[in-house]
């Protein structure tokens, strides 16, 4: 099976200021990838190669067995669903449901299939019941959510986000973690530019830090997070769990907020004794 | 000295019938950090457009109640309101950064040698002195927002309204933003800042103000960001969080230094 993703020997410049160099990485289906780095690293550089929108300066980036060189960004859409960073601006329908459904009757499906993927995406995350209202009546955190929904009604074999909580509160961030848990597990690659730890360390798996254009890590999020020492070179903090579990050496460094009670429940049910 | 005052403050936006704030009553004083927490849709970005006069003068709508400024109804001294959205804040006017930092300075007619030392500071204190000679369209979103928030300081308001002021930056951006709007409220100035990062607000805020409905559910200290209830809400820092859900006892502490402490 190919990957989902794969970015060989990439190189991009913005004019003489290089944003990206000699980047190697692949996802596999159902891969959870963290793309992670500092204001300026290159992730949102690294998003629109992915998406076609830039086309690298050297080496290749493939979806599936397409080189994205050969396609356009309208047409790498059958496999790629993304959401930008700025995704409240970017609806323009009338009506929430028709700015979800754009994606698939833009790829040609039956009106069947294109109401069936759109009610899909929306009940995903819980927007069914705002899909006859104009988008710019809801919160920009809704029209955010909507973005997402017309990424996942593409049915695409890589999601790319950037930023996807940003303006979210903890229980519409709770919405977008089951919604690509889900897909994920129906086999969708997804690389998710975020700042947001947290929410990377409760949703994903394995971790890409851009330092300066440069991939400086590739490694589990689970032992990335742990690694203080580490993280702060390469711009990042230990999320709150992280840091908690490293402070009271709990053991294992567990970096999820379940995980991470469980075992304080445990340690502290061990030091009061029989 | 109160800067703010809301008194039984409702907000009606253009064309609806549901108020968007209903009965809002709070006080900020110089010299205090206060954060505004809920959840999306709660009313917290509403009650800074208040606040900061845009609405209803600027936005239309319908406003019930009493909103002073240091007493008067027209206010006292500036107010800078820093939007959830940076790039819709540019001025559009400038092609470097020291030029947008200094748009506003400008046009408040200050002299020259005031503006340029005022901007060097906000360039200085916000961390982005290297920026000073990019345009500000080829900033990431991180570096503008940071810009924005430079741009609102060189003008040295005495009331700081702040929309999720760090949504965008990383976890060195963010710090900056913080230990600055602590800072600046210790130098005598108002902060009232809406954020969904209640880790750091409960770092270092003074009060907190939680909104639920265009209402306000609870007003306290910081450590109400511990409190069962709003952890209960979802509202609770991660710290706090973890604590409850391990079933241990309450008061919860709201930070890693107040966990370590308790912890022994």
């Amino acid at each position: 099976m190919s990957p989902a993703l794969r970015a060989d020997h990439v190189s991009f410049a913005y004019g003489p200021t290089p944003a990206l160099v000699d980047v190697s990485f692949a996802l596999a289906p159902g891969d959870r990838v963290a793309l992670l780095g500092r204001n300026g690293a290159g992730k949102s550089t690294l998003v629109k190669l992915v998406t076609g929108l830039l086309r690298p300066g050297a080496g290749s980036v493939w979806v599936d067995d397409w080189d994205t060189r050969d396609r356009a960004p309208e047409a790498l859409a059958r496999r790629v669903g993304s959401v930008f960073q700025h995704a409240d601006q970017q609806l323009f329908a009338r009506t929430l449901w028709d700015d979800v459904s754009f994606g698939p009757r833009a790829l040609g499906l039956a009106p069947s299939e294109v109401a069936r993927r759109v009610a899909r995406a929306l009940a995903t995350l819980d927007l069914a019941g705002l899909a006859r209202e104009h988008p710019y009546d809801l919160p920009p955190a809704f029209r955010k959510l909507a973005a997402l929904a017309g990424a996942l009604a593409l049915e695409p074999v890589l999601l790319v986000l950037d930023e996807p909580t940003a303006g979210l509160d903890r229980a519409l961030r709770a919405r977008v973690a089951r919604a690509l848990g889900e897909r994920s597990a129906e086999g969708v690659a997804l690389l998710v530019v975020t700042h947001d730890l947290t929410f990377a360390a409760e949703t994903l798996e394995r971790g890409l830090v851009l330092d300066r254009g440069r991939l400086a890590c590739d490694e589990p999020l689970l032992t990335l997070l742990a690694a203080d020492d580490r993280l702060a070179p390469l711009g990042l903090a230990p999320p709150p769990v992280a840091a908690l579990s490293a402070a009271l050496l709990l053991p294992g460094r567990p970096i999820r907020a379940a995980d991470a009670a469980h075992t304080l429940a445990r340690v502290a049910a061990s030091r009061v004794g029989p | 000295m109160t800067r703010l005052a809301l008194e039984h403050v409702s907000f009606w936006y253009p064309a609806t019938a549901a108020p968007a704030l209903a009965d809002v009553s709070l006080a900020v004083a110089d010299g205090e950090v206060v954060a505004l927490v809920g959840h999306v849709g709660a009313g917290a970005s509403t009650l800074l457009l208040v606040a900061g006069d845009l609405a209803p003068r600027v936005l239309g709508g319908r406003l019930e109640g009493r909103v002073t400024c240091a007493g008067t109804a027209t206010g006292a001294g500036r107010r800078g309101i820093v939007l959830p959205t940076p790039w819709t804040q540019l001025s559009g006017m400038a092609s470097t950064v020291w030029d947008e930092v200094a748009f506003g300075p400008a046009n408040l007619g200050w002299p020259k040698d005031e503006i340029t030392r005022q901007v060097e500071r906000a360039l200085e204190r916000l961390e982005i002195t290297p920026l000073r000679a990019r345009d500000p369209a080829t900033l990431s979103g991180g570096e503008l927002q940071r810009v924005i928030v430079a741009g609102i300081l060189a003008m040295d308001p005495v009331l700081l309204l702040c929309d999720e002021p760090t949504a965008e930056l990383d976890p060195a951006g963010a710090r900056a933003v913080w230990r600055l709007l602590h800072a600046t409220a210790r130098e005598g100035r108002a902060v009232l800042v809406a954020t969904s990062d209640l880790d750091a607000a409960a770092e270092v805020v003074d009060r907190v103000v939680w909104l639920e409905g265009g209402r306000v559910a609870g007003a306290g200290t910081r450590s109400l960001l511990a409190a069962d209830a709003m952890c209960a809400a979802g509202l609770g820092t991660t710290v706090a969080g973890v604590w409850r859900a391990a079933g241990l006892a309450a008061p919860y502490p709201a930070t890693l230094a107040e966990a370590v402490q308790r912890w022994g």
